[in-house]
């Protein structure tokens, strides 16, 4: 009972605490808040990406004789300003080449693409030496790609039809037949309807398109991507923030230390196990009661799919043992608690670091990867994305018990620290 | 020179504390290799193989068309097929051990052939919100295009002939037109060209380390002022404060000094990290160093005025660190320290331009990434400044409150 008092106080003061309850919620929180402002919209379908600035100089010409209607150039410049792509791309025409050049260099485009006065003609000879010219701003990498693939699609397009040509009129020849103006015609027509409906489906509408995308699905239920990433940058968060709040938690028995009131309660009949105890409780009680308000605010607010209820279990639990384990250990070296705002910080960012609880939404190199196997927090990070995946708790049986056996080695040294401390 | 005297005094209590060097020094230099290493993503090892896996899931195994398309991905430079039955695709998938996966249906190339290809669609499992994702659907999409492509060519050719249920003939224009489409090569008729203002020769802006460098620097700038504020909270605990208050001293002098010492702090921060960048990472700071300098001092003055408003606003040692917490994660994110703000949503990137942090980044980057000169560094630095002072007076106006 006595265990239980302790623990009790120990909550209270806790939630009295607003530093503990900014680190322990607030913070997580409003990190990947902060994420979803960022790129959920983007990826939920709502086009409100940061608009790309293409400015275009079309200084291409309809060569004589051309069996085009218009120059190559003119086709790739109304890209940049049909309909279908203004609310994402913002295009403006240039004189020259000087002149776009000094409106990226101003900033004041992000991308440019200078067509040269002999583009047409020079494909339409089948020389292959005149070039379109996509300049940049050095740090974007987005904005050009896109603008780099939108070219490349269109001349694509027109490749396909010198292909469509070609081959027609080697089989018509093999046959013993010929391509006269008004089949060529067609076959272009013919093509070029193909492919323009072909891009549009997968550019516009992807479910009819040759490559449809599906996400892997979580937890038994389908999932987008918005919430694969955020289910990704929360569990980050999580962890980090869980393994936080188990060191900041155990603080209470250096505070009371300080003030005096430990070794007032060293002096009741309660023995100093019991004291100890409840005082462990309380930080296991923190953690867990910070995971599942957590756990349950992703849910609401970014409708994160945490996994099947026993893997989800398995994972909270699992973390609630690491994270009080490496509190207690961290704590029984700190002599003052004016010492934890740089331990804390300190060593948890960069455990948390090398665990890549930072990065999870970023493809590491394995061997970097593996430094999260010496880390409780890496183990952890383990548990949530099998959860996460939607895999059953027989699959995270191994994450966990790693989990507890570190939390119980960690908890026993730490716990015969304080124990030799306050003997 | 009483500012000087309460500057030094500060300054002799942060470096007095071993653990300031955690904050000052060590973690940003760490911090910066590890994203250095991130962002590059182990592509320098030209031992291991760094093509995307990708799962292929063939449905359709004797198919022409399924068979094209795994010969075209096999030679591709960017995916590595890793071959997959449908029952272990869904594993591979979550564990990771592919990037995603491509399944072919039952059938896929006799429905294409027959011209029914919205009844037989390749469906590419992954998540495209993630880099590989992403890539990867962008990486199967020319196979695609071309493999189609052909397939229509070859329809369009054995109708044109007169054959258009012979399947010797469309087998064999079909084969025409897939070594067609690899002999033809659009990429060569773009060339993507650097706006930079020096010759592509001394140009060093691809260097990873460009955006780890100056972000870190930033993040960890702010986040150093956990050591300085926590002076400020401790003068105030311990009475120290309201004791100068009492002496001839002005109030404004307290605060100078107070903010002279954050500003020594930060800007000693930067210098080092600034040297640690241009020497070991090879980011070239040093191509603009008056350049460099005035961001710096100016990033440096926003940063102590935000750490002098931070004392003044908290109570307690552990309220420091979370303010400092706080105002490094806003700051760094909106600010576009940990990603460009291009890759973010509209809103997002309006309201990160106007943060000082990201005005900072911008300043360093039109040196280090766009190669631009002195003059570009002025705009940058002033914005900063008018910042510093914002914060400043805050400060200012706070710390009168509390003196009355």
């Amino acid at each position: 009972m006595k265990i239980i008092d302790i623990a009790f106080k120990d909550l209270t003061r806790s939630t009295r605490n607003m530093f503990l309850i900014g680190m322990t919620l607030a913070a997580p929180l409003l990190i990947t808040g902060l994420m979803y402002f960022a790129f959920g919209s983007m990826t939920s379908g709502d086009v409100s990406m940061t608009a790309i600035k293409v400015g275009v100089v079309n200084a291409d010409v309809m060569p004589a004789d051309s069996p085009l209607e218009v120059p190559l150039g003119g086709n790739i410049r109304s890209m940049f300003f049909d309909d279908s792509v203004k609310s994402w791309i913002t295009a403006n025409d240039y004189a020259d080449e000087a002149a776009v050049r000094a409106a990226v260099d101003a900033q004041e485009i992000g991308v440019a693409v200078i067509i040269p006065k002999t583009f047409t003609e020079e494909y339409l000879a089948g020389k292959m030496d005149t070039a379109i010219t996509i300049l940049q701003d050095p740090t974007l990498t987005i904005g050009p790609t896109v603008v780099r693939d939108m070219v490349t699609s269109l001349l694509d397009g027109v490749a396909g039809s010198g292909i469509t040509y070609k081959i027609v009129n080697e089989r018509m020849e093999a046959n013993g037949q010929a391509l006269g103006p008004t089949g060529i015609s067609v076959l272009f027509e013919r093509y070029s309807k193909w492919y323009t409906d072909f891009q549009r489906a997968m550019f516009h509408t992807p479910e009819k398109a040759a490559l449809v995308v599906t996400s892997p699905a979580a937890g038994g239920e389908s999932s987008d991507s918005t919430q694969n990433m955020m289910g990704l940058v929360m569990v980050g968060q999580l962890i980090f923030f869980s393994f936080f709040t188990g060191a900041y938690a155990m603080m209470s028995i250096l505070e009371e230390s300080e003030e005096g009131t430990l070794a007032r309660m060293f002096t009741t009949p309660t023995n100093r196990t019991t004291i100890l105890a409840g005082k462990f409780l309380a930080v296991f009680l923190t953690v867990i009661l910070q995971g599942v308000v957590l756990m349950i605010a992703g849910r609401f607010i970014f409708n994160i799919n945490w996994g099947e209820p026993d893997s989800v279990a398995l994972g909270l639990f699992g973390q609630m043992f690491a994270a009080v384990g490496l509190g207690v250990l961290l704590v029984s070296f700190i002599k003052t608690s004016k010492q934890a705002g740089p331990v804390f910080g300190g060593g948890l960012t960069m455990l948390g670091m090398i665990s890549g609880l930072f990065t999870t939404n970023i493809q590491l190199p394995d061997a970097f990867n593996a430094m999260g196997n010496f880390t409780p927090q890496g183990w952890v990070l383990k548990a949530w994305r099998l959860s996460l995946a939607g895999q059953p708790a027989i699959e995270m049986l191994v994450p966990f018990i790693v989990l507890v056996v570190m939390g119980i080695v960690m908890f026993a040294f730490g716990a015969m620290m304080f124990r030799k401390r306050f003997a | 020179m009483r500012i000087i005297d309460l500057a030094l005094k500060d300054l002799s209590q942060i470096f007095r504390d071993k653990r300031s060097l955690l904050f000052l020094v060590a973690m940003p230099i760490i911090f910066t290799l590890f994203m250095g290493f991130a962002y590059k993503g182990g592509g320098d090892d030209a031992i291991s193989d760094n093509r995307i896996p990708l799962g292929w899931v063939n449905n359709d195994p004797d198919g022409l068309l399924s068979g094209q398309l795994f010969e075209m991905l096999s030679n591709s430079d960017s995916i590595r097929i890793v071959e997959l039955t449908s029952g272990a695709m869904e594993a591979a998938v979550r564990k990771g051990e592919v990037a995603g996966a491509l399944i072919v249906p039952v059938g896929y190339s006799e429905q294409v052939s027959a011209g029914r290809a919205a009844d037989a669609q390749l469906t590419l499992v992954a998540d495209l919100n993630s880099a590989q994702g992403q890539s990867l659907f962008q990486s199967l999409r020319t196979p695609v295009t071309q493999l189609m492509s052909s397939m229509e060519i070859a329809r369009l050719s054995a109708e044109t002939v007169g054959k258009p249920n012979d399947a010797s003939e469309l087998n064999e224009t079909f084969a025409s037109a897939s070594q067609a489409w690899t002999e033809a090569d659009s990429a060569s008729l773009i060339k993507v060209e650097m706006a930079v203002a020096e010759d592509e020769g001394q140009w060093y802006g691809d260097n990873p380390y460009n955006q780890a460098s100056p972000g870190i620097l930033v993040q960890f700038a702010i986040f150093g002022l956990v050591t300085s504020g926590q002076i400020l909270v401790q003068e105030r605990k311990t009475r120290t404060l309201q004791r100068m208050m009492s002496t001839s001293m002005r109030a404004w002098e307290i605060v100078a000094g107070h903010i002279l010492a954050m500003f020594v702090v930060v800007f000693m921060q930067e210098a080092l990290l600034v040297i640690f960048g241009q020497f070991v990472l090879g980011v070239n700071y040093a191509r603009e160093p008056l350049g460099t300098l005035f961001i710096s001092i100016a990033l440096g003055l926003w940063i102590a005025s935000m750490g002098l408003l931070i004392g003044v606003l908290v109570k307690e040692d552990s309220q420091v660190i979370l303010f400092a917490l706080m105002a490094m994660f806003l700051f760094s994110a909106m600010g576009g320290t940990w990603f460009p703000l291009e890759a973010t949503g509209g809103a997002f990137a309006a309201i990160g331009k106007m943060m000082p942090s990201a005005w900072a980044m911008s300043g360093y980057q039109n040196i280090l990434i766009r190669g631009l000169g002195l003059e570009s560094a002025w705009m940058p630095a002033l914005v900063l400044l008018a910042y510093a002072l914002g914060f400043f007076a805050l400060a200012v106006w706070r710390f009168r409150k509390m003196a009355v």
